[in-house]
Order: C-alpha cells, then structure tokens, then sequence
C-alpha cells in the first residue's frame, strides 16, 4: 500500500512576531492526505497563528516546515502562490472584499489562477446556492450579515477545489443547523482527499464529528484523540 | 483531494441571477477599487502632465518647423554687394556682377534689388529719405544658386571681384549657423521640458502606486492568500493606472489642442505670420506627434505603477 502523502509537516517549529517571546514553540506535527483535525484551546493559544503560518501568511522564525512535501519555509517568493493555490482558507474575520459581490469574492481564487470565467460560473453559483445565498450573489459584504459573509468565505474557500482546507472558527456567525451542514461539507471533502484542518471553541462539534484532536496551550502543541475517533 | 464531478445546470433551473450573469458575461469589478488607486486626483495630475507634454513636443515642432523655414531660404540664396564711390561706378560694377553671374552655371536667378527697397532698410537708422541722399549706397543683388555651386563659391567670388572691384559676395553662412544653433538649443530646451514631465510623471506615478497599495493592503494580501502572484496585482494596478492615465491624457490633449488652436489663430489674425516665428497649424503629422506626447504620459504612469509594485512586493513574505 502506497503511503499517504504528506500536506503539512512541522519539525521544532518556532515563531515569533519581531523581538517578542515565541507564540509558537517547538511544533512539530504531520498531516497527511486525506487527514482531518480539529484544533482547540483557550483564545490566544496560538491556534490562528498556526494556521497562518500553514496558510503561508507567517513565515516560521525556527524549525523546518513543509507544505505539500516542499520546504515552504525556505520556498522563494515567486514559488509561494502555487502553494497558497492548493489552500482554502476560511478566515475568522472573513476577509471579504467590499468593493466586490459576493459572486466576485467566491470567484476570486479562480480569477487569480487565469481561470476563464465560463468555466467557474457554474461552479461557483452552485456553491453559493448550496449554502443558501443563490438570491445575493450580486450582494456587497457590507450588505450581508456577519452568517453569511461566512458562508461566502466558506464558498470562496471550497471553490478551487484545494488539497487542503483550514478553516478558524467556521460556525461561529452561523446557526446550529446550518454549522452542522458545513461540518458535514468538511467531511464529505475530506472523505474525497482533502486533508482539512477546523480551529474551533465548540467541542460539542468536536465530539459530534469525532475526528482527532490537536490541542493548542501556551503556544505548545500536543495531540489527542478526538471524541470518536483514536489517532 | 479527488476532483468531484461538476454538475450542469439546466438552463431551465437556472436563477433570474444567474442567468443575468451568464447571458451578460460581465468581467466585474475591478479587483482594486478605483479610490485607492488616486482616482479622480491622480487623473487631474496625469492631465496636467499631458497638458504640458503636448505643448512641449509642439515648441520642439515648432522650433523644427521655423528653423527649417529659416535655414532653407538662408540656403538657397547668395547676395552680392557692390559698393563704388560714386552712383556710375556702383552701376557699372552691378552691370559687370549680372553679366559674370549669368554666365555662371548654378545661377538659377539674380536680380538687383530696388534702390528704393535698399534705402528703406536704412530709414530706421538713418530717418526717412536721408540715406539716399547723403550716402552712395551699395547695390544689393540676389542671387538664387544651386546647392552645387553653393558648395564652392571661391571661383566665383575671384571672377566678381576681378569684373567688379567693389562687389562682394555673401553667402550667409555665419547667420545660417548662427540660427541653426538657435534652432538647436531651443530644440533641446523643449526636449528637456519633455524629458522633466516625463520624469515628473514617474515620481507621480511611484508616489501614488505606493500610497494605492498601502491604502490597499488588505486586499493585496486577501489576493496573495488565494493565490495571486505579484505579476497579478502589479498586472491589476498597472491596468489601473492606465485606465486613469488614458482618461488624464486625452483631457491634456483636448486642452492643449484648443490652446494650440487658439494661439495658431491670435498669430494669424494679429499678422503674426509675417513675424520672425512662422505662423503654425495643427497639421495631420504634427497632430500625430502631439498625440504621442499623452500617449508617452499614459504609459509611463503605467509602466512606472508596474514596476514600483512589483518592487514593493518584492520585499513581502
């Protein structure tokens, strides 16, 4: 049996944001393909830290990092977006573009990647009626509700189809029914090859998911397994 | 991650909105919002520039134009002065210049001027009607010659002076260099205005690259997270500034053009046309290097936005 492939590897990494103490010591872990895991801790552990420096907005102050199986801590500038292309994101804070609708923020991995717009419109429509906005595609971020600004940044997080899928907080603004409804997408995605990373508070999710869990304290990392499932 | 099958839509199934979006197949809105590119600000300035880049390429026509004028007819003609002591040795010696002058090849013309012509050159100096009388004025013939003998004039300037002591022959020389070399500088002048509006357009175009990314930088950074490369967003703002620039350059020309039109228009109807500079028109060949000078602006403002944000990225994680 060929062995998984590996997405993220941490060696003893560190980071610190400029002469600060490390917000982030010693991490070392392996995600493979196909892998989910959730990440808890109390705010200001680290959690989103982690995830930035996974998403390749923080680059790591120690310690080797690989991403996709290349060393994205030494990676040249220019070889970064192909990385960054394989990732979907979904921001605590959204991150949407104001000035675009949400049709254009969903689309915009696809329109940075020279994809011909004939192509992802159906896509990318498909995806915005699936959680539930097929009537505000034309709407603005500053006209939606904190619910479903989150749910265009989960579409625009989903649209390119990545390889890996991080997402911090993902049903904080979004009610129980439809939070369990994007859980399951994670899942679903997840049992196609994706592996997927979920920062989350809610451990009633943790536990109804039953995934294995990375646990995040004072900048530390360690692991163990989640409600249902043994790692 | 295993590709999922994509779904089609049934044209029939399809939203009001989507349709809409299908049917229109709009591009949407540009990725960088126009106000933090310098918007309407950066136009007018882009504007200026142009305005001033258009009337400097058309000094540095205009210059061409009246220096050509000048040095052409300079050029083509010869003037052969004959002086005598008294008003029978001058005629004899004009008689004697026509006769060698006809007989010479590469005379196209020559001709004596009007006594009259000549005396009132002098009237500004010496008052109306006093030159003729008080002094024996030279006698002034014009000679129209080819280029060829103008190339070696030394044999016929020996023969005048050996058929008529008192003529000289000029063949304008020292002023035509000394107008070339005016032509010249002011060539360079209006170059050089060219040049530092250029220049003035870069230091423009930095300044409000710089400021447009970092009145921007979330949304650079959003287009990096998903993907973007720096050719992208440099690729994005340069399309920016064109646009603006594009926009700033043709109201610099307009503006230019009607105040080249008008001034072209003063000369004409105050006699301007008989002065020292030559009346102008905007014709199709000078239109066409009035119209690059904004199209130099545009695209120096664009090129200039490019560079200076690949540069800033440059130094990104």
């Amino acid at each position: 049996m060929e062995p998984a492939k590996e997405i993220v590897r941490f060696d003893n990494v560190g980071l610190s944001y400029e002469d600060e103490p490390e917000t982030l010591s010693d991490v070392t872990m392996t995600l493979n393909e196909g892998e989910f895991r959730f990440l808890t801790g109390p705010s200001g552990a680290g959690k989103t830290s982690l995830l930035k420096m996974i998403y390749l907005a923080h680059k790591p102050t120690r310690g080797k990092f690989f991403l996709f199986g290349e060393n994205a801590a030494d990676a040249p500038r220019d070889a970064l977006p192909a990385l960054r292309r394989r990732i979907g994101v979904v921001f605590q804070e959204f991150r949407l573009l104001d000035h675009l609708t949400a049709f254009e923020n969903v689309a915009l991995p696809m329109k940075v990647a020279g994809v011909n717009q004939n192509q992802y419109r159906e896509d990318v429509s498909e995806l915005l009626n699936w959680v539930g906005l097929g009537h505000r595609m034309d709407a603005h971020p500053p006209t939606l509700s904190g619910g479903e600004k989150q749910r265009v940044a989960l579409a625009r997080a989903l649209v390119s189809k990545p390889d890996l899928i991080l997402a911090d907080e993902p049903t904080g603004n979004v009610d129980p029914a439809m939070g369990e409804r994007i859980m399951k997408l994670f899942v679903e995605l997840n049992k196609l090859g994706a592996a997927v990373i979920v920062a989350t508070h809610d451990l009633h999710l943790v536990q109804s998911i039953g995934k294995p869990l990375l646990r995040i304290s004072d900048g530390t990392l360690s692991r163990s397994a989640g409600a249902g499932g043994a790692q | 991650m295993k590709k999922p099958a994509r779904t089609t839509r049934a044209p029939e199934g399809e939203q009001p909105v989507e349709r809409r979006r299908r049917l229109i197949g709009a591009r949407g809105a540009p990725l960088l919002p126009e106000a933090g590119a310098g918007g309407a600000p950066l136009t007018a300035v882009i504007a200026v520039m142009s305005f001033l880049a258009v009337l400097a390429m058309a000094s540095l026509l205009i210059v061409n134009q009246a220096a050509s004028e000048w040095t052409s007819a300079l050029r083509s003609e010869l003037t052969v002065q004959v002086k005598g002591a008294d008003a029978t040795e001058i005629a004899e010696g004009v008689a004697a210049a026509l006769r060698v002058l006809n007989e010479t090849d590469g005379v196209i013309e020559a001709e004596e001027r009007d006594k009259d012509e000549t005396a009132a050159l002098l009237e500004p100096w010496l008052g109306e009607g006093n030159a003729a009388a008080f002094l024996n004025i030279p006698a002034i013939i014009e000679v129209k010659a080819t280029p060829a003998l103008r190339a070696d004039l030394d044999l016929l300037r020996n023969r005048l002076t050996a058929a008529a002591p008192g003529a000289s022959l000029d063949d304008h020389a020292r002023w035509h260099d000394r107008l070339a070399s005016a032509a010249r500088s002011g060539q360079a002048m209006a170059f050089g205005v060219f040049l530092l509006v250029m220049g003035a357009a870069c230091a423009i175009s930095i300044f409000a690259a710089r400021a447009g990314l970092a009145a921007n930088h979330e949304i650079v950074s959003v287009l990096h997270l998903v993907g973007a490369t720096d050719a992208f967003i440099a690729a994005e703002v340069q399309r920016r500034f064109f646009i603006l620039g594009l926009r700033g350059a043709l109201i610099g020309l307009g503006v230019a053009l009607g105040a080249l039109g008008l001034a072209g228009l003063a000369m004409r109807t105050s006699g301007g046309a008989d002065s020292f500079i030559p009346a102008f028109s905007l014709s199709g060949f000078m239109l066409i290097w009035l119209a690059a000078a904004p199209i130099a602006t545009c695209l120096v403002t664009a090129i200039t936005a490019r560079l200076t944000v690949l540069k800033t990225l440059r130094g990104q994680y």
